[in-house]
Parts: C-alpha cells; sequence; structure tokens
C-alpha cells in the first residue's frame, strides 16, 4: 500500500502544476498586452525613451537564480536571503528608474517594465512566505515554485530588456 | 448506515481513507471550517443573499425604463433621497453596472461553483473531502474578501463601478470614471478570480485524485463532469481577466497607460486590448457558469424520467467539444470594433461550430426524456423549464454569431434577451433545481413540494416574458444601458413594451419570495428528510441526509454508472434503481433470469 504521505505529496504536485498553468496563463496575458502594445508602436522602445538599465536589471535578477540553486542545495535559509535581496534589489531599481524617467506613466517601455516586473515581484513575495510557512513540509513543492517564479523572470527579461 | 465505532478506527490513519474527528469549536466548525460541505453551504448563503440584492437592482432598473423619470416608491426614499426617489442617470449607470457584475461573478458563481460544487463534488466521486480543504478554506474567505470590498465601494466618494459589468477603457480608466469606486471594482474582481482559481486548482486534483476504487471517469454523474470542465476553463481564462485587471489597476493607480491611447510618436496604449482580455475571458466565463447547469441538469432529467441519461459518452464529448471551442470564439463579441474582416469571418464560423456539440447535448436531453417514466416534482419542472429556455436563448445565439446580423444587434436589448435567456434564465432555473433537489442532503429536511410548484410557474412565465420581450425591443432597435428610451422619438411607441415587461419582471421578483418563505420554513420546519428522498443512486444519497463530517464511514467501492434507472437488474429487487456502489449477487440474478 503507497503511505498517505506520497499520496498526498503527488496530490500537491498535481495541485501545484494547475496553480502554475493559472498563473502562467496571467504572465501570458500580460506579454500579451506588452506585445500589442509593441506591435502598435512604430518603432521600439518609442523615440525619446532613455536607455535602459539592461544590465543593472540583469544582476538584479541573478540573485534569484541563486535562490533556486540553493534550493537545490537545500539551503532555505541562503534562498530566503537571496529571494528578499531580489525584492530589495527590484524596489532600488524601480527607484533608479522613476529618476531616470522610466517610470511607470512617463511611457510605454517604462509601463511595461513596472506592470510585469511588478506583478512578478508580488509572486516573489508570495514564493518568501512559502518558503517561511511550508517549505519544512513540502521542500519539492517550494523548489518548483520556486524555479516557476525564474523562469518568469528570465522569459521578462528577455522579452522587455533584450529583444 | 453508521458504522461500529471500532471499524471507524480501523479506519484511522489508514491513507485518504482516515477519518478526522468534526471539529467541535463554533469558529472551526462553523466559519472558518475545512469541511467541503460547510464551505459549500456558506458558498450558497452568500450566493443567495447577492441575488437578492442583484434581483433587486433588477427592479430598479426596469422601474426606470418603464416609467422614467418617476419617483421609486419606497425604496426611493431610502436609496434617492436627495434627487426626490427619482434614479439620477449616474445612478442608473451604477445600476446596470452592478447588476451584471453582482449577478454574475457573486451570485451565480457561488451558487452553482462555489455552493454545489464544493458540496457535491468529494460526495459524488465518492471522497472523504476535497484534496485541499485548507485552501477551499480560504478560496471562501478571499470570496468573503472581493464581496467586502464590493460593497464598501457603494460608499465611497463618487459612488461605486459605473463603467459596465465589462469595464470596457477608456471609460473603465480614470478617464471615464475617476472615482475609487471603480478601482475597489477592479480589486473586488481580482479577488474573486483568485477564489476562482483557488477552487479549481481544488476541483481539478480532487477529480483527478481522491475518485472512489471503481469511479471511472465515464462513471462520473455529468454532474462532476461539468464541475471539472468547468473548474479547467476557470484555471486557463479567469488569470487572463486577472491580467487586465491588474494593467486596469495600473492604469488608474500608477498612472501607466495600456488601455488610453497615445500619441503615435510616443506610443501607448490601446483601449481595444482591454477588450481582447476581456473577452479571453468573457466567452469561456459563459460555459463557466454554465457547465455546471448543464451537468445538474442532464443528471436529473435522468434521475426524474427515470432513464439512464441518453447517451452518456456523447455528452461527456459533446462537454469537452464546447470547452475547447469556446477558447477560440471570443471575437464575436467584438465584430463592431473594426476587426479585419477575415479574422471576423472565422470567429463567426468557429462560433456556429459550437452549436454543434451543444446540439448533440441538447437532443440528448430530450433522448432522456423520450418516454421515461416522468416523475414532475419541483426539481424536474425546473429542468424541463431550463430546457425549453435555454432552447431560445441557443437559438438567439446563432443571430449574434452572424456578422451581419450582430452589426444591427449589437448593444441593443436583443443581446440583453439573449444572454438572460441563457445566464438569467436557465442559470437560475438550474440553480433552484440544485437547491431544491439537494437541499434534503444539505440541511436534513425537504422542502415544500407544494409551494415549490407555486414557485416555480409564474417564475417560468415571467422569466419568458421578460426575456423575449427584450429580444422584442431589441429587434426593435432599442439599445442596451440607454438611460432614458422615451427622449428618442423611434423608441417612444416601446413604452407599453417596456411597462409590460416591467411590470412582468415585478411578477418575478414578488415569486422569488415563494421560494425565500419555501427555504426558510423548510430550513427549520420542513420534512426530515430520509437518506434517498429521491430514489436515486448517485453515492451522495448513499449516506445519511445531512451526511457525517467524514461522508462515508468506509469508501464506497463503485460498480456501475450514475443513472443506472429502471433496469431489470434493479427491478428483480423490487425498486427502480441501484445505487452506484451497490452489489448485486450474482446468485439473485441467477435465480431471475431463470
Amino acid at each position: 500500500m503507497i503511505a498517505r504521505a506520497d499520496r498526498r505529496q503527488v496530490d500537491g504536485l498535481v495541485g501545484l502544476a494547475i496553480f502554475l498553468g493559472a498563473t502562467t496563463m496571467l504572465f501570458a496575458g500580460l506579454l500579451l498586452a506588452y506585445a500589442v502594445l509593441r506591435a502598435q508602436a512604430i518603432a521600439w522602445p518609442p523615440p525619446g525613451t532613455p536607455p535602459f538599465p539592461t544590465a543593472a536589471a540583469g544582476a538584479v535578477g541573478l540573485l534569484l537564480v541563486g535562490a533556486s540553486v540553493a534550493l537545490r542545495a537545500a539551503r532555505p535559509g541562503v534562498a530566503l536571503a537571496c529571494g528578499a535581496a531580489f525584492l530589495a534589489g527590484q524596489i532600488g531599481l524601480w527607484r533608479h528608474l522613476v529618476a531616470a524617467h522610466l517610470g511607470p506613466g512617463a511611457g510605454p517601455l517604462g509601463d511595461v517594465f513596472f506592470a510585469l516586473t511588478g506583478f512578478h515581484a508580488l509572486h516573489v513575495a508570495a514564493g518568501l512566505v512559502v518558503l517561511v510557512a511550508a517549505r519544512a513540509r513540502r521542500p519539492r513543492l517550494a523548489t518548483i515554485y520556486w524555479d516557476f517564479v525564474l523562469a518568469v523572470w528570465l522569459v521578462i527579461y528577455v522579452a522587455v530588456c533584450l529583444t | 448506515m453508521t458504522a461500529p465505532p471500532a471499524a471507524i478506527e480501523a479506519h484511522q490513519g489508514e491513507g485518504e481513507d482516515a477519518i478526522h474527528p468534526a471539529p467541535t469549536r463554533f469558529l472551526r466548525r462553523y466559519v472558518f471550517s475545512t469541511d467541503h460541505k460547510v464551505i459549500g453551504r456558506q458558498f450558497l448563503f452568500l450566493g443567495l443573499v447577492f441575488l437578492a440584492v442583484g434581483g433587486v437592482m433588477a427592479m430598479l432598473i426596469r422601474w426606470q425604463l418603464a416609467r422614467p423619470g418617476v419617483p421609486v416608491p419606497i425604496l426611493g426614499r431610502v436609496l434617492y433621497g436627495r434627487s426626490g426617489g427619482v434614479i439620477s442617470p449616474v445612478a442608473y449607470t451604477a445600476l446596470f453596472t452592478m447588476h451584471g457584475t453582482i449577478m454574475i461573478f457573486f451570485a451565480v458563481t457561488p451558487i452553482l461553483i462555489g455552493g454545489f460544487g464544493n458540496f457535491l463534488v468529494p460526495l459524488l466521486i465518492g471522497a472523504r473531502d476535497m484534496a485541499f480543504p485548507r485552501l477551499n478554506m480560504i478560496s471562501f474567505w478571499t470570496m468573503a474578501a472581493s464581496t467586502s470590498v464590493l460593497t464598501a465601494s457603494f460608499f465611497v466618494p463618487l459612488g461605486t463601478a459605473n463603467a459596465g459589468w465589462t469595464a470596457y477603457a477608456t471609460l473603465s480608466t480614470t478617464i471615464g470614471t475617476p472615482g475609487v469606486g471603480q478601482t475597489m471594482w477592479v480589486v473586488a474582481i481580482y479577488l474573486n478570480g483568485s477564489a476562482s482559481v483557488m477552487g479549481a486548482v481544488n476541483y481539478i486534483t480532487t477529480v483527478i485524485r481522491l475518485r472512489a476504487p471503481g469511479m471511472t471517469y465515464m462513471r462520473m454523474p455529468i454532474t462532476v463532469w461539468g464541475f471539472f470542465l468547468t473548474s479547467v476553463l476557470n484555471a486557463l481564462f479567469v488569470p487572463v481577466l486577472a491580467a487586465g485587471m491588474v494593467l486596469l489597476f495600473f492604469d488608474r493607480v500608477f498612472g501607466t497607460q495600456f488601455f488610453i491611447a497615445g500619441s503615435t510618436i510616443r506610443g501607448g496604449g490601446d483601449p481595444i486590448l482591454y477588450q481582447h482580455l476581456f473577452w479571453l475571458f468573457g466567452h469561456p466565463e459563459v460555459y463557466i457558469l454554465i457547465l455546471p447547469a448543464w451537468g445538474v441538469v442532464t443528471d436529473l432529467l435522468a434521475f426524474f424520467a427515470r432513464k439512464p441519461a441518453f447517451g452518456y459518452r456523447v455528452t461527456v464529448g459533446a462537454l469537452i467539444a464546447i470547452v475547447v471551442l469556446s477558447s477560440v470564439v471570443y471575437g464575436h463579441h467584438m465584430f463592431t470594433t473594426g476587426m479585419s474582416p477575415l479574422l471576423g469571418e472565422s470567429f463567426m464560423v468557429l462560433t456556429m461550430i459550437i452549436s454543434v456539440p451543444t446540439a448533440l447535448l441538447f437532443l440528448n436531453w430530450l433522448g432522456t426524456l423520450w418516454r421515461g417514466a416522468m416523475r414532475l416534482t419541483t426539481p424536474m419542472l425546473f429542468c424541463v423549464g431550463l430546457v425549453f429556455t435555454f432552447g431560445i436563448g441557443g437559438l438567439t445565439g446563432l443571430f449574434l454569431a452572424d456578422i451581419v446580423a450582430d452589426m444591427y444587434l449589437h448593444d441593443t436589448y436583443f443581446v440583453v434577451g439573449h444572454f438572460h435567456l441563457i445566464m438569467a434564465a436557465a442559470l437560475l432555473l438550474s440553480s433552484f433545481a440544485a437547491v431544491y433537489f439537494w437541499f434534503p442532503k444539505m440541511f436534513g429536511r425537504m422542502m415544500s413540494e407544494r409551494l415549490g410548484k407555486l414557485h416555480f410557474w409564474p417564475t417560468f412565465v415571467a422569466l419568458n416574458l421578460v426575456f423575449i420581450g427584450q429580444l422584442l425591443l431589441g429587434y426593435a432597435g432599442m439599445q442596451r444601458r440607454l438611460y432614458d428610451p422615451s427622449v428618442y422619438d423611434f423608441l417612444r411607441p416601446l413604452l407599453p413594451l417596456n411597462r409590460f415587461i416591467s411590470d412582468t419582471a415585478y411578477l418575478l421578483g414578488a415569486a422569488q419570495l415563494v421560494f425565500v418563505v419555501n427555504f426558510f420554513w423548510s430550513l427549520f420546519r420542513g420534512k426530515p428528510a430520509e437518506p434517498n428522498p429521491w430514489q436515486v443512486g448517485t453515492l451522495e444519497w448513499t449516506v445519511p441526509s445531512p451526511p457525517p463530517h467524514h461522508n462515508f464511514d468506509r469508501l464506497p467501492t463503485v460498480v456501475r454508472g450514475p443513472h443506472e434507472l429502471g433496469s431489470p437488474e434493479a427491478r428483480a429487487r423490487g425498486k427502480d434503481w441501484l445505487a452506484q456502489d451497490e452489489i448485486v449477487e450474482i446468485v439473485e440474478s441467477a435465480e431471475e433470469s431463470r
């Protein structure tokens, strides 16, 4: 007979898969909006947009890679620190962008970057809660969630900052 | 029905069939409960309250359309004291906005999906609870938070949301609706969607993982199929609406311009983008709402025609086909936005293709009824009523799917009549059918059949008169969301029809009081229900009414489909139904065959 814990583990994986599918659709919706805005612009970024700090944004993102690696190495404390540092880095980046006239309302590029990364940051924050609250019981699910958050960030970064 | 305590103890700690004792503290038991049956009842009550609120709003809308500028009696003094009881244009737009919002997101969704979905899915598939009971509880309280935000929006400066239930940009941005009420509406819809997605995660996982032994997919009651497929659509498309809400929130609060047209050079947003995001969700939403209703009706028609559901597999296949197609037809809501004719035509063709599986579903209902030993109980009357109104509602959909007809009918009362025949008439009738049918299982008492029939006939007749009347209004060219049709010469001859519709609508509203009386009277004074008052075979009727905290003393082993009615096997046992887990002794049937 399969142990109850194993069955609950599979229940959890199925549930998480559905939840991540739903979240993927949400980010797909946001990216669709970005695609429409970009397709309708005469040039991208629109003329007059200040240069975007691509490298700095990428550097902040490396912290998410750190979190995922730390979870795989079963070091949840390090992952927690990386996640929190990522959020702090994002807030710093946003403040810099607002000061550099790349904030929300200053132009389509800033709008898109803020909406996508802002909503993504909420998911990172939720991930921190998950790490604190549920990791002790479900390390595998927490790892998958953090990998997902990293994957979403990569897609956003490539789509908005690199192309 | 109750197993000896020793048997229960033996089950404890044996995997998923472990029985947890019911919580004894009031808060854990009735308020922050993780029991799907309690959560189901919570959703049901919440939905019924908002159904009443949305219904009163409909009455007010009808008052204004029939007697523009005349003070509303009684209610007017309370609600519109400042204007002497007259509904002002702003109040009117808020009314139709909130009527739609409340009915769709806060009445029908909680009643059918939250209420009956929660109560029924584990019971019908033979499980002890949902896969994630705590997530289930959070889902309800997220919904409760959402209703609080929505209710609070009525009391802020500039009032509640005003941009229609679809909240089209640019109207829904701060340019059209500057008040904080519209922002609260956005937050409420987002929270509401989160609750739906949490529910969907739970329902899908529960159906995939927790079916009782022998409960194959093709033995599930169609009701479960309905909730399962609805959850699939919920998980996939509610998030798209959420994306729209996120961007609208950014536009309103952080000054971004996703939905506000910008300049050619600087670039900027696109109001039509909002419509794409909204209808990507909005069309599946129609099926999200109607699939559970279809499921319930398919089962109930079989139960009360005392026959197996005609073409079970075809029905399931049709439902799946509808789910797939429903995700690729949303453009038919946007024919008038100047989309490419080629794109419009493909949306038109795809929309029309949906009528093929829908017609199969409909024919199967008729096949179930054909030569059945009909028992015209109250739930059955509501189901048959649904078959009728859904027929008309579905057929009028074909007119709107056709681009040429839609150009004329778009944004008229024809659209209002069409979706009310489906959303209001069909969903309301199926919700009532479900309440009358499962009330004994939920609350352990029967509802009054006499009051039930007294509720059904005026409801059924009035519903059809009201909404078919709206079809006529639309055909005559009356636009929807019009504050005062009498200011247009060409609409003035429609005033008598508008009066007739409104008076019929009041009759419809009054008939619901019979339901309210019946509901509460039966809750406290109704005849105590037996475990299986309707004599049907699905698993929820094999346990006491209401079911114990752990649902099943021993998890059932399912041996047959859900509609084993009137079979020779059953007749050999002196009744006309077999429970899904009932073992028929081979010896006995061998004797019969001799």
